[in-house]
């Protein structure tokens, strides 16, 4: 288990290094082009490693703030939603962790999860609305198990930086591009100059710099995403042991499958944070996949009937993928046998609520400040803040209600 | 969230259980991904009734989504003797009913053979005298 947290850290270190040479041989080559020799591409890197090590700050102490807020999730209190309190609390005692995530609610239809956070005390746990209403108790256990194993894998980190240096490197290539999309215009400075300097080598160099803008985001990318897919196998297999019911997740995971909703509050720098892919109609799995196909997660999950262990989760992998199983041999061979639980039958308030989506949509309204009426007749109104009559007209029973 | 026809803000109805988004100014009806479903209390009888939507050439103009503001599509809902034409989101977050057009898909697909759900919806709607 240490083991694994440690390899973790070394890829998430060996990658952030990656990244940070990418950005810095793109900042040479690009100093390098438009500069006109080799005393400008120096600039370029550290311009390049200022960029890096402002983007390292930056994502360290608010990069969780900054994908919270771009995905537009709302801190909740116990009173919101009880239940997800609840398992929150639980798998933060059942996983050790040293102090529970802050949890927040993505006002989203489209059912999925993720965390974030610089390390297990300083973490944070989203779900979306949709997830909450499609789940019942132990799937939604399996969920919020999934995103605790990626905090206590210490993966929130990797994702954050890992995030905001793709952003950097992206960033950097675009402004490659109009700096020559403008030196086009009134660059006759420059040609005149590299014509002094001799022009075969600047040629070279600038189509050098051309290529490496167009790899950079790509090569970066391919990094990213081909690690964060390990992780997602991972952390299910964390799941499961911490829950001791592969069958929670599998549903959950089932159910997400099942929805044809792409997220409004997703991109493409946030999508590997998700538990499962938030963008629909992607199947093909390639290099730029950020998730490993979740039918394969499933029946993974299905397969493990012997026990909840990491050792049975790379069992069942190797017996529906036939390739090597993904745990560290460290974590599968110190490991003493966990047993499945039953799992639980829906509580007597469970049945009762029948449409969960109703209730989770109130506690978005009054999250988002709409006003409650009841009428008479039995009719519910919820006005929206922009509504701005002082009274309205029940639809049923016609009568003129006060605002 | 606007409504697609007015642009003023719509409210949200709810009576046992059974939620829609409605215009007080024309009377519409925005049913958001999943409440159709709820509406019918049945998941065959919803993806029955989402599959037999068949697109539309038609010149009226295209409203827009009230959550993703992109243009919907405009779909004839069958099996229907006269077929009813609403306004489909092209990202499926929901279906677009002007005034009465929910209760005649209703009503005409034989979706509903209780008419409970016709029932309640001509107790949310009554035709206007």
């Amino acid at each position: 288990m240490w083991e694994q947290i440690r390899v973790n850290k070394r890829n998430s270190v060996i990658l952030l290094g990656l990244m940070g040479a990418v950005l810095c041989g793109l900042g040479f080559l690009l100093g390098f082009a438009f500069g006109g020799g080799p005393e400008a591409g120096w600039v370029g890197i550290f311009v390049a490693a200022c960029i890096w090590v402002v983007m390292m700050m930056v994502s360290l102490f608010s990069g969780d703030q900054i994908l919270l807020a771009s995905s537009r999730a709302k801190p909740v209190t116990e009173e919101v939603h009880p239940q997800l309190f609840n398992v929150v609390e639980e798998m933060t005692i059942a996983a050790n962790l040293p102090k529970m995530p802050a949890v927040y609610i993505i006002n989203d239809p489209a059912p999925n999860a993720f965390a974030t956070g610089r390390n297990p005390q300083h973490a944070s746990v989203a779900v979306t609305a949709g997830l909450l209403a499609r789940l019942n108790r132990d799937e939604l256990q399996g969920v919020i198990a999934h995103e605790i194993s990626h905090i206590l894998h210490r993966d929130i980190l990797y994702v954050t930086v890992a995030g905001v240096m793709l952003g950097a490197v992206v960033l950097l290539s675009q402004v490659f591009f109009r700096g020559m999309f403008y030196s086009a215009w009134g660059g006759r400075r420059y040609s005149s100059r590299s014509r002094e300097n001799g022009g075969g080598a600047q040629v070279l160099i600038m189509i050098l710099a051309i290529f490496a803008a167009i790899l950079a985001p790509l090569f970066a990318q391919i990094l990213y995403f081909s690690l964060s897919r390990k992780r997602e196998y991972l952390a299910d297999a964390g799941a499961v042991r911490l829950t001791r019911y592969p069958e929670g997740l599998a549903g959950a995971l089932e159910k997400i499958a099942g929805t044809e909703l792409s997220m409004e509050s997703a991109n493409k720098v946030t999508a590997p944070m998700y538990i499962a892919n938030p963008f629909r109609g992607r199947k093909a799995v390639n290099l730029f996949s950020t998730h490993p196909p979740i039918e394969e997660r499933i029946r993974i999950l299905r397969a493990m009937s012997h026990g909840a262990g990491f050792k049975d989760y790379n069992q069942a992998f190797e017996q529906v993928t036939h390739r090597v199983g993904v745990i560290p041999p460290s974590a599968v061979g110190s490991e003493d046998s966990i047993g499945i639980r039953q799992g639980a039958l829906p509580t007597a308030e469970e049945a009762a609520v029948k449409h969960p989506q109703h209730q989770i949509g109130d506690i978005i309204r009054k999250v988002n400040g709409f006003r409650f009426i009841s009428c008479s007749c039995g009719l519910r109104l919820k006005l929206p803040p922009d509504y701005n009559g002082k009274t309205i007209r029940c639809p049923r029973c016609k009568r003129t209600l006060n605002i | 969230m606007q409504c697609p026809v007015c642009q003023t803000p719509m409210i949200a109805i709810e009576l046992d259980e059974v939620e829609t988004d409605y215009c007080p100014e024309c009377q519409g009806i925005w049913l958001d991904a999943g409440e159709l479903e709820i509406l019918l209390e049945d998941a065959d009888q919803t993806r029955r009734l989402l599959d037999s939507f068949r697109p539309a050439e038609t010149t009226e103009t295209a409203r827009l989504c009230p959550i993703c503001l992109k243009s919907m599509q405009k779909v004839y809902v069958e099996p229907s003797n006269k077929a009813v034409l609403i306004d489909r989101c092209l990202k499926s977050h929901g279906l677009w009913f002007d005034r009465g057009e929910l209760m005649q898909v209703l009503q005409q697909g034989a979706f509903d053979e209780q008419g409970k759900v016709a029932k309640l919806l001509r107790e949310m709607y009554p035709p206007e005298e």
